[in-house]
């Protein structure tokens, strides 16, 4: 029977292969398949190959900012022990009901109904699990080059990632199956899992008590990161914990273990966990087929979602909400976009929410710039908020697609409706526009509030300045990200087979590869529309602020960009919703 | 009315459809009938200005959908086989987006008795999650009545309901027919012509074989033979296959 499991394994990944490597005949494929190669290899390949890898230590750069008495390995075990400690506790304290083993639905339907055993069953799941488990600790292995400070071989890392990673899956598999037998057995599933979090909650206080009586001296003189790491490290393996994280030292200790000697020494302890692990799981007898088929069933309906461009992370079931505003009959049909897309984004995009934060950082980064306690917190919201900025711009219009992209699917509905394509795209994509300039605008307050000190000592950056500048970046922000946002539209419209294979969840090299064309074609685009406005607007307050100063010169330059930014948008929404009226997605798919 | 003349739609060098040309006058209903591939999709999604036609013309309610699209399609509503609904918008937040998306200023009072209608009511404040496939298709029916439309495109309308679901579809269907809307589906199910449609039109490899009402396409294709079923006649005017 294992070798008909075996078979539909083997066979499984053999023809999804081969369907891999045979759609590397179409360009998209290819192309993408050929970036991906290129990324990964100056990732994991080159990047390291230069740096110095020392046996004890990390590379001389970056150990002379770390300390003096620092020893990383045993400070990462215990961070590494901390970290495993805290999985197996969640694997435990988070299942609500009865846990079910990852079966996709195929599997529950042909092999349930089959002649095979549970433990067969559970067999079949732990050896499905091991193609998934050695391609992760192939991958790894290959990020974890890059840590210098690690001995050992590219086998012994993989080898110990194996470890680590197949010990994990036993644990999941059985605790999944102990829940399952207990709950089977009488055991009201709400009150377990409050014992256990009461348990975690005693285990947290008993230990930071102890971490409090007991906690080693913090070093003093010249110190590093590394030797606050290595105090926070020796406050961690104390008391209760020091007991409790002693299993997991032991599992990554093959994985740390410095050369080959130091590996079979280590690997043994770690061996006889994993076979312990093994015979707990394969011992059970406990029903695990209903858990299980809901579980399939979920995750289908989830990949479905994520199919369909339905799907919103953490959120498995949609729920009603609060209109962002009322929609009033009759007016601007782009309007109706906007409110029905904001029904479908978190409840905190709302108009309330956002003047609340308003509120809040008015009175808050004044009171931080201008405290004596806090003498960095200029800086620091300065900083924080440009950086924020930059990543919003950026990352934004991948991240808010609750637009056309959303749509897609609906694109037949859409084109039955009585309006002209260019106001279709303007309508979807207001709702991503509306939340990326309620986040940049709150940034862009908070900077204007936390630049106010500054002015004692910048005799250009004058109130009046401060307050012009302000108001022409706020204006430029929902025009920047119009711009922004039609780039990832026209290339859902025109190249929908691409677009549609990028946001599934499908793996290969090859996704990889297409997902970074995106991004990089996203921003080469950005910089093209952006140029003729910067350089129109420079040209302009260059030329004007001798004669008319600097604050009417900036009004001037913002104009010109808005005008030449809104020009580029409107061809741009022109074109896209002539384009929009010739889609046809259906087509699209087949060619 | 629907007035189409010349209709041809390609695929690339495909032809789906090729120089089809019919009218639907207010109270027919059009059944458009054929073997897998004959076109029926591409024609309905053609008339409901989802795709644009590669030559033709196509008046709705005269108005033609190549040259003035948006007034043409405030005349119509298009009815998939699949209901599509938007995931996090209620019933009632359904019809009202539908509502500003026409213009339908008197929705509200409008909204009421629809879904009234089709047993809907007391699901305003529902997701489509949250709804059965029949309950789901009914919102999408009521989407597509609010704005009162005079010609109508059902695409498998009978897909997925229940027995009652599909006697109360064909009710439907009749009863906008009476009050004058013209309506063309598309459908396999043989019973659903005979019970509803006024008219059929027989598509085969995108041409037209046969159009007319149903007694005309019997005596066509009975041969003089008497109790010719609706079935033997489809077989027999697209001689028995898809090519």
């Amino acid at each position: 029977m294992l070798g008909a499991l075996l078979y539909l394994r083997l066979t499984s990944l053999k023809n999804i292969t081969l369907s891999r490597l045979r759609r590397l005949k179409q360009p998209k494929y290819f192309l993408g398949a050929a970036v991906g190669v290129a990324y990964f290899y100056f990732m994991l390949f080159r990047r390291f190959s230069g740096g110095s890898t020392s046996l004890a230590g990390i590379p001389s750069s970056l150990s002379a900012g770390l300390g003096t008495t620092y020893n990383f390995t045993a400070t990462l075990s215990i961070f590494g022990a901390l970290v495993l400690l805290a999985i197996v506790l969640f694997t435990w304290a988070l299942p609500k009901e009865k846990p079910g083993l990852p079966f996709t639905e195929a599997e529950v339907a042909f092999l349930f109904s089959a002649p095979i055993s549970r433990r067969r069953l559970i067999h079949f799941r732990l050896a499905g699990a091991q193609i998934r488990i050695l391609f992760s600790a192939v991958i790894f292995t290959l990020i974890s080059r890059g840590w210098s400070f690690l001995g050992g071989g590219a086998l012994t890392h993989v080898l110990g990632w194996w470890l680590i990673l197949t010990t994990l899956n036993l644990h999941f598999t059985g605790a999944a199956l102990t829940i399952n037998r207990h709950i089977d057995n009488g055991a009201n599933p709400v009150i377990r899992r409050w014992l256990i979090l009461a348990g975690v909650a005693l285990l947290l206080l008993v230990s930071t008590l102890s971490i409090l009586i007991a906690a080693p001296s913090f070093p003093d003189g010249n110190i590093g990161p590394g030797d606050i790491a290595d105090w926070l490290a020796r406050c961690i393996d104390s008391g209760p914990l020091h007991w409790l994280l002693i299993p997991g030292k032991l599992i990554i200790a093959p994985f740390l273990a410095a050369n080959s000697s130091e590996f079979f020494r280590t690997v043994g302890p770690a061996a006889l966990i994993l076979i312990g692990h093994y015979f707990w799981v394969a011992r059970q007898e406990a029903s695990f087929e209903e858990a299980s088929i809901a579980y399939a069933e979920k995750r289908a309906a989830r990949l479905a979602r994520v199919r369909d461009g339905t799907y919103r992370l953490g959120q498995d079931k949609a729920k009603a909400r609060r209109e962002a505003f009322s929609l009033r009959v009759p007016g601007r049909s782009e309007l109706a976009f906007l409110w029905k897309n904001l029904l479908g984004t978190q409840p905190y995009f709302h108009a309330r929410v956002w003047l609340g934060c308003a509120l809040l950082i008015s009175i808050a980064v004044p009171w931080i710039v201008r405290s004596e306690h806090l003498k960095l917190g200029a800086n620091f919201i300065i900083t924080f908020s440009a950086i924020f900025s930059a990543y919003t711009l950026l990352l934004g219009p991948q991240l808010a697609r609750q637009d056309l992209r959303s749509d897609l699917p609906h694109a037949d509905i859409l084109k039955t409706y009585p309006l002209a394509g260019w106001q279709i795209i303007l309508g979807e994509i207001l709702t991503p526009i509306a939340i990326l300039t309620g986040l940049l605008w709150l940034n862009l307050l908070a900077q204007v509030l936390a630049l106010a000190p500054m002015a004692d000592t910048i005799s250009w950056l004058t109130p009046g300045f401060r307050f012009t500048a302000s108001l022409c970046i706020g204006a430029i922000i929902p025009v920047l990200c119009a711009l922004q946002l039609l780039i990832p539209n026209a290339a859902a419209l025109l190249f929908p087979a691409w677009f549609q294979s990028t946001r599934q969840r499908s793996g290969g090299i090859d996704m990889i590869g297409q997902r970074l064309i995106f991004v990089f074609g996203q921003l080469l685009v950005i910089l093209l529309s952006l140029f003729p406005a910067i350089l129109g607007a420079a040209l302009v307050i260059f030329a004007s602020q001798w004669l008319i100063g600097a604050c009417a010169a900036v009004i001037l330059g913002t104009l010109v960009a808005l005008t030449i930014l809104g020009a580029e948008i409107a061809c741009g929404l022109w074109w896209l919703g002539e384009r929009f009226d010739k889609f046809d997605l259906a087509t699209e798919l087949r060619a | 009315m629907i007035e189409v003349s010349g209709l041809t739609k390609r695929y690339g060098t495909f032809t789906a459809v090729r120089d089809l040309s019919f009218t639907v006058q207010p109270g027919e209903v059009l059944g458009l009938v054929g073997p897998n591939g004959a076109g029926k999709t591409s024609t309905l999604r053609s008339l409901a200005g989802i795709i644009p036609a590669n030559a033709g013309r196509i008046h709705i309610h005269g108005v033609d959908l190549g040259t003035d699209p948006v007034s043409a399609k405030r005349q119509l509503a298009f009815f998939p086989d699949e209901p599509r609904l938007f995931e996090y918008l209620t019933v009632r937040q359904h019809l009202n987006f539908v509502a500003r998306i026409y213009g339908v200023t008197d929705y509200a009072a409008l909204a009421q008795p629809l879904l009234e209608e089709l047993e809907i009511a007391d699901k305003a404040d529902q997701l489509p999650s949250e709804l059965s496939r029949g309950m789901k298709q009914k919102l999408a029916i009521a989407c597509g009545l609010l704005h009162s439309p005079r010609v109508m495109f059902f695409d498998e309308p009978l897909t997925g309901l229940d027995p009652l679901g599909i006697r109360r579809m064909k009710d439907s269907i009749l009863s906008r027919a009476r009050a004058g809307a013209a309506i063309v589906l598309s459908s396999h199910l043989l019973h659903l012509l005979e019970e509803v449609c006024s008219h059929v039109l027989i598509l085969k490899k995108g041409e037209k074989i046969a159009h007319g009402t149903l007694a005309e396409i019997s005596a066509q294709f009975a041969h003089g033979e008497n109790n010719v079923s609706l079935e033997e006649i489809f077989i027999r005017a697209t001689g028995g296959s898809e090519n």
